[in-house]
């Protein structure tokens, strides 16, 4: 999955436009980055990358790209 | 002996929170986006007045009116819930009183959630397997509806009152009719799923009771850390299971797992490789009943013809404690 894909996927999570996210945005600042959809990036990661990742690892996440630099080089893995 | 399954039955109380309810009381949530998270169109809930024992009652009356077996029969009660009338006494004795069961019957309360009706198989098997009792009433009964907090949205759509009576009984029988059993257990979870004032560590207040959100009184579940759970454990349970037996994915003819929500269920399906025609779903009807998912879904699939004499099944509950188990059963008789 690529980093364009996977901002395609977060902006389905989110429930947005396709295209509206950039990578940048910061989670704190968000209200769509809520229980649900951090259910959403958690079965994310699982299916596509293999990876189980807890909400603790998460935590420490300041941005969109944040999160995808947390699960991807397991997908390299 | 073998303990098996011979009969189901539940009860839902009357009152019903549909998800339109729910919907137009959190308008920024509509029904189609509950219903494709969940899976669950309407929870029942328990009258003010209504506890866990009445619904515990009232699914063992439907049992003995069933004719499955009299109350006179049943020599041992076994009842889960995390919300029951009293501190004290044990709602399996209030349960024994008011069933009419025999004084010389056996009775004691078992305090899980989700995985409370495995964990109550498991018992039945080690009563019957020892000889300490022939036909056990296994009750499983919460009005976690009572712990919610009104403006809590999140556990609202999930969790719904009832109860739900399954007879076991010994039986001859050359081969085991349910198990072999598989736990686990996990207490660093305990604060992803807990209502934290009510006991003695944290008294129950009218400052922590009565505010115009979620607090220390209610219902906490952190839905992000209970589905890296499930991912983290249910497919291991299940594997270790499976490998004890020797049996495959293949080899099982219908899954039930704890009816948590449809769209964890679903994931935790493809991910297994489960086909969909062998895993059953069952809650749209009443939500997510805790300790009674697994038997309510039983029933449904034994009502819907899914269930034949021999049918090998596999039960997974997992959630509160953090608390897992699995077992296998083999389906004796059909109700329908």
């Amino acid at each position: 999955m690529n980093r364009t894909q996977f901002l395609t996927h977060m902006d389905e999570l989110m429930e947005l436009p396709p295209g509206s996210l950039t990578g940048s945005e910061k989670l704190d600042e968000m209200e769509e980055w809520n229980s649900i959809s951090m259910v959403g990036f958690i079965a994310l990661a699982d299916e596509h990358f293999g990876f189980i990742v807890s909400p603790r690892n998460f935590g420490s996440c300041n941005t969109i790209d944040d999160l995808l630099n947390l699960i991807k080089p397991l997908q390299a893995a | 002996m073998q303990a098996a399954v011979k009969a189901i039955e539940y009860f839902l109380p009357p009152d019903v929170v549909s998800t339109e309810t729910l919907a137009a009381q959190f308008p920024s949530w509509s029904v189609a986006k509950i219903d494709a998270k969940t899976g669950i169109m309407q929870r029942h809930i328990a009258a003010p007045d209504q506890c866990s024992s009445d619904l515990a009652v009232a699914a063992a009356k439907k049992l003995f009116e069933s004719g499955a077996c009299s109350p006179e029969q049943i020599d041992f009660i076994l009842l889960c819930t995390q919300s029951p009338d009293y501190f004290l006494p044990t709602t399996a004795c209030l349960v024994q009183e008011r069933l009419g069961i025999s004084t010389t019957a056996g009775a004691l309360d078992f305090n899980l959630g989700c995985s409370g009706f495995v964990y109550g198989l498991g018992l039945c098997q080690g009563l019957i397997a020892s000889g300490q009792a022939r036909n056990i009433l296994l009750l499983t009964a919460e009005t976690y509806s009572k712990f919610i907090h009104p403006n809590d949205r999140g556990v609202r759509t999930i969790f719904g009152d009832a109860a739900a009576a399954t007879l076991v009984t010994a039986e001859e029988a050359s081969e085991p009719l349910m198990g072999p059993f598989v736990y686990g257990t996990d207490g660093r979870g305990a604060d992803n799923l807990i209502v934290r004032a009510g006991g003695f560590r944290e008294p129950r207040t009218e400052s922590v009771a009565e505010t115009d959100r979620p607090g220390t009184a209610n219902l906490y579940m952190n839905g992000p850390e209970i589905f890296t759970f499930t991912l983290e454990v249910v497919p291991a349970c299940v594997n270790r299971l499976l490998g004890q037996t020797g049996l495959s994915i293949d080899d099982i003819d219908l899954f039930i797992f704890h009816q948590a929500n449809r769209y964890m269920l679903e994931h935790i399906r493809q991910r297994m490789n489960i086909p969909a025609e062998r895993f059953f779903i069952a809650m749209a009807h009443c939500g997510n009943t805790v300790s009674s998912t697994v038997p309510i879904a039983l029933k449904e699939a034994d009502a819907q013809g899914r269930l034949k004499p021999g049918s090998r099944i596999l039960l997974a509950g997992f959630g509160v404690g953090y608390s897992w188990a699995a077992t296998l059963l083999r389906w004796t008789s059909s109700g329908h």
